[in-house]
C-alpha cells in the first residue's frame, strides 16, 4: 500500500476521461399524500478527475438527491450513473468514496480517535496502519490534541471537521459532502472552507460539494452546476477561472462578486417566471 | 460540573432531611398529640424502626437475601430475554406485528394473578420467585431497547451503508452501542418492579424471604418487625435502582454531560 505518497500531485491536472459521470438522471418518488414528485429531471453532468465541483441550487431542487444516487445511498428511477467506469453500487462496495453529510454523524459513544478509525475497522485495515492513517487525518483537520475527546464536548465546526478526517481516512478516490457547513455560523464556515481547499489542495481528491450558499460554491469549486427546483433540473453550469490558492482576498476581488451576482440573478429569473404562472 | 453535582447533593440531602422530620412530626403528633391507640402500627417513630432493624438485622438481611438474590436472576433472564426479543423484532417487521400484541397482552395479566398460577406449574418457590422477576423485567426491556433501535438517525444508518455493512456489524457497531442508554432506561424501570414481584411470590406462602417477615408481622401483630421489613423491602427496591444507576454513569461515559453543557466551546 502506498502510506505516505500522496495519491495526487498538488495542483490538480484534469484527465480527458470524466471521473463522475451523471448521464438522463430522473428520479420520481411518492411524496407523503401520495403524489408523485419529480426530484430530478433529466439531470446529466461529467465531473473530472481532481476537480472541485459544487451542485448548487436552492431547496427542493434534487441537489441532495443527486449526491445520494451517486453514493448509491438512493437509486434513480432512470439515467445512469458510473464512476471511473463503475457502477455507484460497486464504488460503494469497495468503498472509493468518502461521505460527510450536513451533521457530523459522529458516533457519540466512540471518541474523536474512535470516529475517525471507525471505517478502518470495518474495513479491516491492520491496527498499526490504523493508528497512523487516524493521527495523519486528525492533524491534517486540526484536531490532534482532541483524540481523546467524545463528540460531545467539540464545537459544531469541530465536528465537522472529525467527519472530514473520518472520510479522508479511507484514502477514498473522491469525497461527497452534502451541506456539511450548512448549520455553522458564517464565521466558522468561512473558516472551514479555506481548511477545505488546503485540505484538497494536498490530497488532490475529486469532490462533489452539496450546497444553497451561492458565495459558498463560488469560493470553492472549479465548476458550479446549478439546479433549479420543481422539477430538479440542471438549469447551468458556470467555470469558476477565479485563481488558486483562494484566501479571504478571493471574496473581496471584484470577479468574485461578478460571479456571484451573476448566479444570484439566474435564479431571480426563475422565480420571477414562476411568479407570474 | 462540580457545581450540577454538588447542588443535585444538596437537593438529595434537603429531601432526605425533610422526609425524616416530617415522618418523625407525624409519628409524634399520632402518639403524644392525638394519642391514638394504634399510633405505633399507623406510623411508629422512626428511631424505633431504626432500632428495631439495628436489633434483627441478621434476620433481615438473611430473608432480603433470599428476595432479592432471586430477584437479581430473575432479573438479569428477563433483562436477556426482553433484549434478544428486541433485537428479532427489529430485525424482522413480520417478527414484531406477530410479537407485539401478545407483549401488550402479556402486561394486561396482572401478577397477582399470574404468581399462584407459576407457582402450580413448577411447584418450587425459588423458580416462582425468578420466572415471575424475569417476567416483569422482560417487557420494559424489550419496548425501551426496541424504541432505542428505531431511534438511530438515518444519517448514522446511511455512514454504515456507504461502509456497506453487513447486518452483524451493523448492530455490533451501530445499533447496540447507540441504544445502551435505551436499554438502561428499560432496567432502571423493572430493576425495582423484579424485586417487588419476588417480595410477591414469599408471600404466597413461602417459608423465607422478607415477604414471609412482611406477612407474618402483619398478621402476628409484631409491628416494629412488620414496619422494619418494609423499610428493609424500600431499601432493597431503591438499592436496585441505584446499582443499575452506578453501572450505567460507569458504562456509559460519553454521556456524563448534562445535554445543556455539550458542545461549548468555539471551533
Amino acid at each position: 500500500m502506498l502510506i505516505n505518497t500522496p495519491m495526487f500531485t498538488a495542483t490538480p491536472v484534469f484527465d480527458t476521461a470524466p471521473e463522475i459521470e451523471v448521464k438522463n438522471v430522473s428520479m420520481v418518488y411518492e411524496n407523503s399524500v401520495g403524489k408523485e414528485v419529480d426530484a430530478l429531471t433529466d439531470v446529466s453532468i461529467d465531473i473530472k478527475k481532481g476537480e472541485f465541483v459544487s451542485l448548487l441550487g436552492p431547496s427542493g431542487c434534487g441537489k441532495t438527491t443527486l449526491l445520494r444516487i451517486i453514493a448509491d445511498l438512493l437509486e434513480p428511477t432512470s439515467g445512469s450513473v458510473r464512476i471511473a467506469g463503475r457502477t455507484p453500487r460497486e464504488a460503494r462496495l469497495k468503498q472509493k468514496y468518502g461521505i460527510v453529510f450536513q451533521s457530523p454523524v459522529l458516533y457519540d459513544w466512540r471518541t474523536i480517535r474512535n470516529n475517525v478509525r471507525l471505517p478502518l475497522e470495518m474495513m479491516k485495515v491492520a491496527k498499526e496502519e490504523q493508528e497512523k492513517r487516524v493521527d495523519k487525518q486528525l492533524d491534517l483537520v486540526g484536531l490532534g490534541k482532541f483524540a481523546g475527546n467524545y463528540p460531545y464536548q467539540l464545537s459544531g465546526g469541530m465536528q465537522q471537521r472529525v467527519g472530514i478526517a473520518r472520510a479522508l481516512a479511507i484514502k477514498p478516490e473522491f469525497l461527497l459532502m452534502d451541506e456539511p457547513f450548512s448549520a455553522l455560523d458564517e464565521f466558522t464556515r468561512e473558516k472551514l472552507n479555506e481548511d477545505l481547499l488546503r485540505i484538497w489542495a494536498k490530497t488532490g481528491k475529486t469532490v462533489v460539494f452539496v450546497t444553497h450558499n451561492i458565495s459558498e460554491a463560488v469560493f470553492l469549486s472549479d465548476r458550479v452546476f446549478v439546479l433549479s427546483p420543481h422539477p430538479g433540473r440542471l438549469s447551468a453550469i458556470i467555470d469558476i477561472d477565479l485563481p488558486r490558492p483562494r484566501s479571504q482576498e478571493t471574496r473581496e476581488s471584484p470577479e468574485f462578486f461578478s460571479l456571484v451576482s451573476g448566479i444570484r440573478k439566474s435564479f431571480e429569473g426563475v422565480y420571477a417566471r414562476r411568479g407570474k404562472e | 460540573m462540580p457545581v450540577a453535582e454538588r447542588s443535585r447533593r444538596l437537593v438529595v440531602l434537603v429531601w432526605l432531611v425533610a422526609v425524616i422530620a416530617a415522618w418523625e412530626l407525624g409519628a409524634f403528633l399520632l402518639a403524644d398529640v392525638f394519642h391514638d391507640a394504634m399510633a405505633a402500627s399507623k406510623l411508629p417513630f422512626l428511631h424505633d424502626i431504626a432500632a428495631t432493624i439495628a436489633k434483627n438485622w441478621p434476620s433481615l438481611l438473611e430473608a432480603a437475601g433470599v428476595t432479592f438474590s432471586k430477584a437479581a436472576i430473575g432479573f438479569g433472564l428477563g433483562a436477556l430475554f426482553g433484549y434478544l426479543l428486541a433485537v428479532l423484532m427489529s430485525v424482522s417487521r413480520i417478527a414484531e406485528s406477530i410479537a407485539f400484541p401478545y407483549l401488550i397482552v402479556s402486561q394486561m395479566i396482572p401478577v397477582l394473578g399470574l404468581a399462584p398460577i407459576i407457582f402450580t406449574l413448577v411447584r418450587d418457590m425459588n423458580a416462582s420467585r425468578i420466572v415471575i422477576a424475569a417476567y416483569i423485567t422482560f417487557f420494559p426491556v424489550a419496548a425501551s431497547t426496541l424504541s432505542g433501535f428505531k431511534s438511530v438517525d438515518e444519517e448514522k444508518r446511511q455512514l454504515m451503508r456507504s461502509y456497506a455493512a453487513t447486518m452483524p456489524v451493523l448492530y455490533l457497531k451501530l445499533l447496540v452501542p447507540f441504544s445502551v442508554p435505551y436499554l438502561f432506561a428499560g432496567l432502571k424501570i423493572a430493576a425495582p418492579l423484579s424485586v417487588t414481584a419476588s417480595i410477591l411470590v414469599d408471600m404466597l406462602g413461602s417459608k423465607n424471604g422478607i415477604g414471609v417477615k412482611l406477612l407474618y408481622a402483619l398478621y402476628g401483630g409484631a409491628k416494629d418487625i412488620f414496619w422494619a421489613s418494609v423499610l428493609t423491602s424500600a431499601a432493597m427496591g431503591v438499592f436496585s435502582y441505584l446499582f443499575i444507576a452506578q453501572a450505567e454513569k460507569v458504562l456509559v461515559p460519553w454521556r456524563k454531560s448534562l445535554p445543556s453543557s455539550a458542545g461549548g466551546q468555539s471551533a
